[in-house]
């Protein structure tokens, strides 16, 4: 998703540019004032409508399901994260592959952040992390590796230093050493 | 409408549009020394970092008002009864309030950021001191206050030479289709007038209750809350700041094509709808706060994709009709101005984009952030600010956009698009914002933007140096066209 949503912005944005050049190109050329405001106005009035529809249809997709809906059932397992000037205390050291996570955050001083990243520092998912509020998110990894957790919120002077690590084992070999 | 028997002087604005311009070329020097330090250029270390984004962001934000207030004024004050004094009176306390922000930045150590996130600016880790947020808190409620003052003067000149709130937002036209309407300015400056009022409300309390915070710990407000206030007036502050700015490219392109920009049912429509759009659409800054109640940030995803719509169809099409086929002749001003409203249609989009929830959980406050509003500002505010600078001296001006003028506009739009574009793309990569230090498969985008910077800050002193040496010249053309 992080490449379509570049290439769809710079896809848009050079559309944009193009006409204001193709415009200003024009602009040594001569049309009646009317006929350009006629034509202005259809403009206008297919832009307008056009992107309300677009933006009904966006809505629909991309509401449902709900950005942040959490996993149903007891089958989670949750993760507690509390964040203070300039590290995380996360209450779990690993968690296996194939299970629906749940991250649990809370702060003891300030806002931060906390966002999910990958063994090539790629954002998975974040939410904040607050005084007197406990926000959730969840994610299920399907791949073990050292995942990261860096701060999202500017927090101070180390902010750039809090971060923490989750190790993401492979489901079989939680389940191999359960049995153990 | 006729315009006013006797205007105010315009020497005030032209001083307020002066300290804009050295302020944005002074805080784009820090952009580029941050910008630098994440590329591993620079050896800046990160209190020294955090200091000057502070002082960036605070310095951007408050000068892109400063400077829109000082276009807004310019061109009201020919239709309504602004007073002078006020105007010189809201300047005035501004640069105090200035004085006081930079002292507790550089000189105490405040580093919370602009957005000064409660309680952030009480409690610093043992960084800075109580009398550092102190100083700081009151020198942006002096800000606040400025502008407040501002408003009443016009509101006040708005309702006694308009006739009513009514008249002034065009709702004869908007509802009966009567076309004696009032200018596009006043229309603007009302709405401005109403959203920008209101929002300082809640901002002047919050600043006051981290005041009190910091002084007298033990009492304390909902953090939630408090995130409420600060991007509800936030958001309203920086968009009015837009707005303001957009009364150049009414006032102005008109009297390059000769078409006069009217107040249609459309413009009407629009301006009136951004009244509540951009009041309500703040909660988008507040998705990854999950404890929100969900219909708040639903209400944020829709209201970000509609806000941007109205204001943007009305000005966009506006000007691209006013220009097409006008055998318009091309210089500095006109190219800026045309610039600044095709770096606010553009910027929208990765906006608009990171206003969708679900794409908001990999992009929020990642550089994808910056990448969106460095595009509709330093491409669209600063180049509509620096157009009517240049247009305002225009007789001290070259003619046309040739030699120089046109290489460095060249120059100033290359430049901004690749500091954008490398903010947008460091966010694609799930760079995070506001870090002092970078990893180093980072920093390759880094020093693109650094490149690219170096180039907006050379071409933006240009703008400066001509507006500056062309200060006492006039606009060509003082009227508008009818």
């Amino acid at each position: 998703m992080h490449a379509i949503v570049l290439w769809v912005s710079a896809i848009l944005v050079l559309i944009i540019a193009a006409i204001f050049l193709a415009v200003a190109r024009s602009s040594s050329t001569s049309a009646s004032a009317q006929s350009v405001g006629k034509t202005a106005n259809m403009i206008r009035h297919l832009s307008f409508w056009g992107a309300l529809v677009f933006g009904a249809l966006l809505l629909y997709a991309t509401l449902r399901p709900w950005p942040h809906a959490l996993p149903p059932g007891d089958d989670a397992i949750t993760v507690t994260v509390t964040g203070s000037q300039w590290s995380f205390e996360v209450d779990t050291e690993s968690v296996p592959t194939g299970k629906p996570i749940v991250f649990a955050l809370t702060s003891n001083d300030v806002n931060h952040g906390v966002g999910l990243y990958d063994e090539n520092y790629k954002l998975l998912n974040q939410a904040q992390s607050m005084p007197g509020y406990t926000n959730r998110f969840q994610y299920t990894f399907d791949k073990p590796g050292t995942y990261k957790l860096l701060c999202l919120e500017y927090c101070g002077l180390g902010h750039h230093e809090m971060a923490s690590e989750l190790t993401v084992t492979s489901s079989t070999a939680s389940a191999e050493l359960g049995r153990k | 409408m006729a315009k006013q028997a006797t205007m105010p002087s315009d020497f005030g604005p032209r001083v307020v549009m002066a300290l804009s311009g050295l302020v944005f070329v002074l805080l784009m020097v820090f952009g580029l020394l941050m910008r630098a330090t994440q590329a591993g250029m620079l050896p800046i270390d990160p209190t020294l970092f955090y200091q000057l984004m502070t002082a960036h962001g605070i310095g951007m934000v408050g000068t892109c008002g400063f400077a829109g207030a000082g276009i807004m004024w310019y061109f009201a004050r020919q239709y309504v009864p602004v007073t002078n004094g006020i105007f010189w009176g809201f300047t005035g306390l501004f640069l105090i309030g200035v004085v006081l922000i930079l002292a507790a930045i550089f000189l105490m150590g405040f580093a919370a950021a602009w957005t000064f996130l409660y309680p952030l600016p009480a409690q610093s880790g043992g960084v800075w001191d109580v009398n550092a947020t102190v100083v700081y808190l009151v020198g942006l409620l002096l800000v606040g206050v400025a502008f407040l003052i501002l408003y009443l003067d016009m509101g006040w000149a708005i309702l006694k030479s308009q006739g009513g709130l009514g008249q002034a937002l065009a709702w004869p036209t908007l509802f009966s289709g009567s076309t004696d309407a009032p200018p596009a300015t006043i229309v603007a400056t009302t709405v401005v007038t109403i959203v920008n009022t209101i929002a300082l409300v809640p901002g002047a309390a919050i600043i006051l209750i981290s005041i009190v915070n910091a002084l007298v710990p033990t009492f304390g407000i909902d953090a939630l809350l408090a995130k409420n206030m600060i991007f509800f007036f936030g958001h309203v502050f920086i968009n009015a700041a837009i707005y303001m700015s957009i009364i150049a490219v009414y006032e102005i392109v008109p009297r390059y094509t000769g078409r006069p920009w009217k107040t249609t049912r459309w413009f009407a429509l629009a301006w009136n709808a951004t009244i509540i759009l951009v009041m309500f659409v703040y909660t988008h800054h507040l998705f990854q706060d999950i404890a929100m109640p969900a219909w708040t940030l639903i209400m944020g995803q829709v209201l970000s994709y509609l806000s941007g719509l109205p204001i943007l169809v009305v000005t966009t099409i506006g000007l691209l009709a006013n220009l097409y086929g006008s055998k318009v002749k091309w210089d500095l001003p006109l190219a800026l101005l045309t610039l600044g409203v095709f770096g606010w249609a553009a910027g929208v989009i990765p906006a608009v984009i990171d206003g969708i929830i679900s794409v908001n959980k990999i992009m929020h406050n990642t550089m994808w952030v910056p990448g969106h509003f460095h595009f509709y500002l330093l491409l669209g505010l600063v180049p509509m600010a620096f157009g009517f600078m240049l247009w305002v001296t225009k007789t001290r001006q070259a003619d046309a956009l040739g030699g120089l003028s046109k290489i460095l506009f060249w120059a100033y739009t290359a430049g901004g698009l690749g500091v954008v574009w490398s903010f947008l793309v460091g966010g694609s990569v799930s760079v995070p914002r506001r870090w002092a230090e970078h990893l180093p498969q980072w920093q390759g985008v880094d020093a693109f933007g650094t490149v690219f910077a170096v180039l907006v800050v050379v071409a933006a002193l240009f703008f400066l140096i001509r507006y500056v040496v062309g200060f006492g010249g006039q606009p060509t053309s003082s009227e508008p066209a009818e």
